[in-house]
């Protein structure tokens, strides 16, 4: 009896989880919709946000995202295996791994506030796109490292074994045994990341984003449009159903591109644990 | 040739290997019986310093091969183990190709031309040309457990090693499988120094040229083993009606 109440439970918060996702969807993708036409993906935005598409918001985006990455994922790879090849002392291991969720649990306005401090106040770099992806860069980190490491630790041990048996040194084990046998692991770190990245907003806002007058960025020290500061400014204008609609359009743009994102990210765990059980 | 002088293996306070004293002859196999938790694997394993990676990990005394003590704070741990190769109880091959688990150990130390001939010469040694040689692009885990295990070999071979160190390597195998590694084994003995873990007697009896016997981490005195039919290994007899093996 006792059993059967625990499974009806734990079958409601399912249910109540899927159902918060599935309405969160519905709502996008009935608000969304409707502001979506041929061009939308395609078009420069017009009359301040209220008219055309989000092309350079999306470039924008993308570009943050992506250079945000490539600073991310050599430190990450480097400090993962710098914890599981190298490290043999339990307890430094340990700290390591707390301080990488710590760093996950920094909200994230504080990034973007020490990011401006940094880079905007003290360096006096201005908002730039390389500023922003680098404050990106290091928020995306845990995500990147996270998932990285459950994919190297996830690689059975005879590998390494039997490497270190063949009188293989460890970088040659790293780069022929730890890295291929990884690499789907690595990819869904990648795509996840990329995915945290897509989400943000108060890091960029500060250091990397302005609404209008910029389309792709000119030098280093531009800043870029994306479509997070893209919603945010349009869904203050509450008053002007044009402006909502458009950042509901936005809004399902990112959405679709973070779905995508993380469907692609499944799609490789799934050949991540394929492989571990080799 | 091994020398074990006053060799102690310990995880933290826990002696796995006490006081070792002995010697192993050059290019002959040497069986070490015993049962689980006796310390075999553990002996093993220190000989290819495969256990300096383990936390706690400590030995004490000498392990000398051709003079040379392995625990030497200078000892180049990587060329040891390619001079001392270790056959794993259960075969780990790459999931790579048949060609390229063959080579996975010397690829960086010679050019890509000389692959092929590597390739056929190791697979002969261990009897897996005839069967793979048509199929040396297809993955290794589409092998055979007793295949894997000779492929596994073949792998160790390929990096050249004086000593070979067999870790119960046909306790996963068929009776067949076990056969023919055990024949590969005694064809391998002339050039190299063989030392076979098991705990199967009638094994190690049939096989090696000298059969120690392992207790609580100690070497009890070990008998010169007597070729008589009857004593030769089950698996030995199980085949005396099973063909030949190829090559």
């Amino acid at each position: 009896m006792a059993e059967k109440m625990v499974r009806v439970l734990i079958g409601c918060i399912t249910f109540l989880i899927v159902a918060l996702l599935f309405s969160i969807l519905g709502v996008m993708l009935l608000k969304g919709l409707p502001a979506m036409h041929a061009g939308f993906l395609f078009e420069e935005s017009r009359d301040f946000g209220r008219a055309g598409g989000v092309y350079y918001q999306s470039i924008g985006t993308l570009i943050l995202m992506g250079v945000a990455v490539l600073w991310s994922l050599p430190v990450a790879l480097g400090s993962v295996l710098f914890q599981t090849e190298y490290l043999d002392t339990g307890k430094l291991k340990t700290f390591l791994t707390q301080l990488t969720y710590i760093l996950n649990a920094t909200p994230t306005i504080l990034f973007g506030l020490v990011g401006y401090l940094l880079f905007g106040v003290y360096l006096d770099t201005g908002v730039s796109w390389v500023t922003g992806s680098l404050i990106l860069a290091v928020m995306i980190l845990p995500t990147l490292q996270v998932s990285i490491r459950e994919a190297v630790e996830a690689l059975p041990e005879k590998y390494r074994e039997a490497g270190m048996a063949l009188g293989l040194s460890r970088p040659t084990q790293i780069w022929r045994i730890i890295l291929p046998q990884s690499f789907y692991g690595i990819v869904t770190g990648v795509f996840l990341g990329l995915a945290r990245a897509a989400g943000e907003t108060a890091a960029i806002m500060f250091t990397a984003t302005t609404f209008s007058g910029i389309q792709f960025p000119q030098s280093f020290s531009d800043p870029v449009p994306t479509l997070q500061t893209h919603i945010l400014v349009l869904a203050q204008e509450a008053s002007n159903p044009e402006s909502i609609a458009q950042a509901w359009g936005a809004g399902l743009v990112l959405l679709g591109l973070v779905f995508l994102l993380t469907l692609t990210a499944w799609a490789f765990r799934a050949r991540v644990v394929m492989e571990s059980e080799l | 040739m091994i020398q074990f002088k006053n060799f102690v293996a310990a995880f933290g306070g826990r002696k796995v290997i006490r006081a070792l004293t002995f010697n192993l002859p050059a290019n002959s196999i040497t069986a070490i019986i015993g049962a689980s938790g006796s310390g075999k694997t553990t002996l093993l394993r220190a000989l290819c310093r495969m256990n300096d990676r383990v936390k706690n990990f400590r030995v004490e005394g000498n392990v000398l091969i051709d003079g040379m003590d392995i625990y030497r704070p200078d000892t180049d741990v990587y060329a040891l183990r390619r001079n001392v190769g270790l056959v794993f109880q259960k075969p780990c091959v790459f999931p790579k190709s048949i060609f390229d688990n063959a080579v996975f150990g010397v690829k960086e130390k010679m050019h890509r031309k000389e692959y092929p001939d590597l390739v056929e010469k190791v697979l002969r040694e261990v009897f897996l040309w005839e069967e793979v040689k048509d199929r040396l692009g297809e993955k290794a885990t589409t092998l055979s457990q007793g295949q894997q295990q000779r492929l596994t070999l073949a792998r160790t071979l390929a990096v050249g090693p004086q000593v070979l160190l067999m870790d119960e390597p046909t306790s996963s195998l068929d009776p067949k499988s076990t056969a023919a590694i055990e024949k590969l084994v005694q064809s391998l003995k002339s050039r190299h120094t063989i030392l076979w873990v098991t705990h199967q007697h009638d094994q190690a009896h049939s096989i090696a040229d000298k059969v120690l016997i392992i207790e609580n981490g100690q070497i009890a005195p070990f008998e010169t083993p007597v070729a008589r039919p009857e004593q030769s290994s089950s698996f030995t007899r199980v085949l005396q009606n099973v063909q030949e093996y190829p090559e």
